[in-house]
């Protein structure tokens, strides 16, 4: 006596083909690591020699609905940047480095993104990702606005 | 009576079993899979920066946070695993204590984070907020604590 496996066969490949298909991996899912943000303040001995560096902060609003309404703009007596490209240059060049001459910023100078209360996530990530492009290691968010 | 004492030409067939133990191995891999990343993952568009310098997911222990987006420009809440927690003051503390069993019971977890691109920065904060105050009432704050933002990098 013999089974016939074909119909079995027929349902189990139809089975697989669909879990195959719909099986979603996130392939493109990466991460920024951030640190907490108290953890530097906790960590940091307190040197009586050694002044505080001023954050550099850096405030984000979206403007309206889609990736290319916002604005930028930096705390301080700096040119404004127009856009995300020019906040990255902007953060490059004023950074003390052996490329750059008149360099302000060490690498692990702190940077404080405020983004509004209504900044879309989207926008903030992009003025993250500018800082973190222009290797600053001491990176964080602040309370929205 | 078995075939090969039959008369006439020899029957060629095709021994199914081995194929038929591996399909079946295949479609339980793939319905588990799909599972754990459905748990793990709420479907949301996320962030897709320009030249993006970021990390690939590691192996490290982690809890994921997912902000879950609603239909308007608000949120309905935050869910890690199959816990969904409610946005509102009680909602974060909820999942502040949450997160303060996982960081007692492995202190080294790192938590990752996920939001719609179109989610508002209120809604977001709140989350990264609870991570700090979890990481502080464990004590966890001075190791290894840290929030890992998950965008969409397809470079």
């Amino acid at each position: 006596m013999q089974f016939n496996l074909t119909a079995m066969i027929d349902v189990v490949f139809l089975l697989l083909i669909y879990f195959m298909v719909a099986t979603d991996f996130k392939v493109g899912e990466e991460i920024y690591r951030m640190d907490l943000p108290d953890r530097s303040q906790s960590n940091q001995q307190s040197d009586p020699f050694d002044l505080d560096d001023e954050p550099l902060r850096i405030s984000v609003a979206s403007s309206g609905f889609g990736i290319l309404r916002y604005r930028l703009s930096i705390e301080g007596p700096y040119p404004q940047p127009d856009d995300f490209e020019k906040l990255y240059n902007f953060l490059q060049e004023r950074q003390i480095n052996e490329f750059t001459s008149g360099g302000l910023f060490d690498i692990d100078h702190p940077i404080i993104i405020q983004p509004t209360r209504t900044t879309r996530w989207e926008h903030a990530i992009e003025t993250f990702n500018a800082a973190v492009r222009a290797r600053y290691t001491n990176v964080i968010f602040a309370p929205p606005q | 009576m078995s075939a090969i004492y039959k008369r006439g030409n020899a029957e060629v067939r095709a021994n199914l079993t081995p194929m038929i133990d591996v399909t079946f191995l295949l479609i339980v891999f793939f319905v588990l899979v799909s599972q754990i990343v459905e748990v793990e993952n709420v479907d949301m568009n996320l962030p897709e920066p320009v030249d993006a310098l970021t990390q690939p997911v590691g192996e490290d222990q982690r809890a994921v946070i997912n902000v879950v987006p609603d239909q308007s420009d608000r949120i309905e809440g935050y869910r890690v695993g199959t816990n969904q927690f409610p946005y509102g003051v009680e909602g974060v503390e909820a999942l502040t204590e949450h997160l303060t069993t996982m960081f007692r019971m492995n202190p080294d977890m790192v938590v990752n984070l996920r939001a719609d691109r179109r989610t508002h920065y209120q809604w977001v904060e709140p989350a990264m907020q609870a991570v700090v105050n979890a990481a502080r009432r464990t004590g966890v704050v001075d190791m290894s604590a840290r929030i890992n933002l998950v965008v969409i990098n397809e470079d």
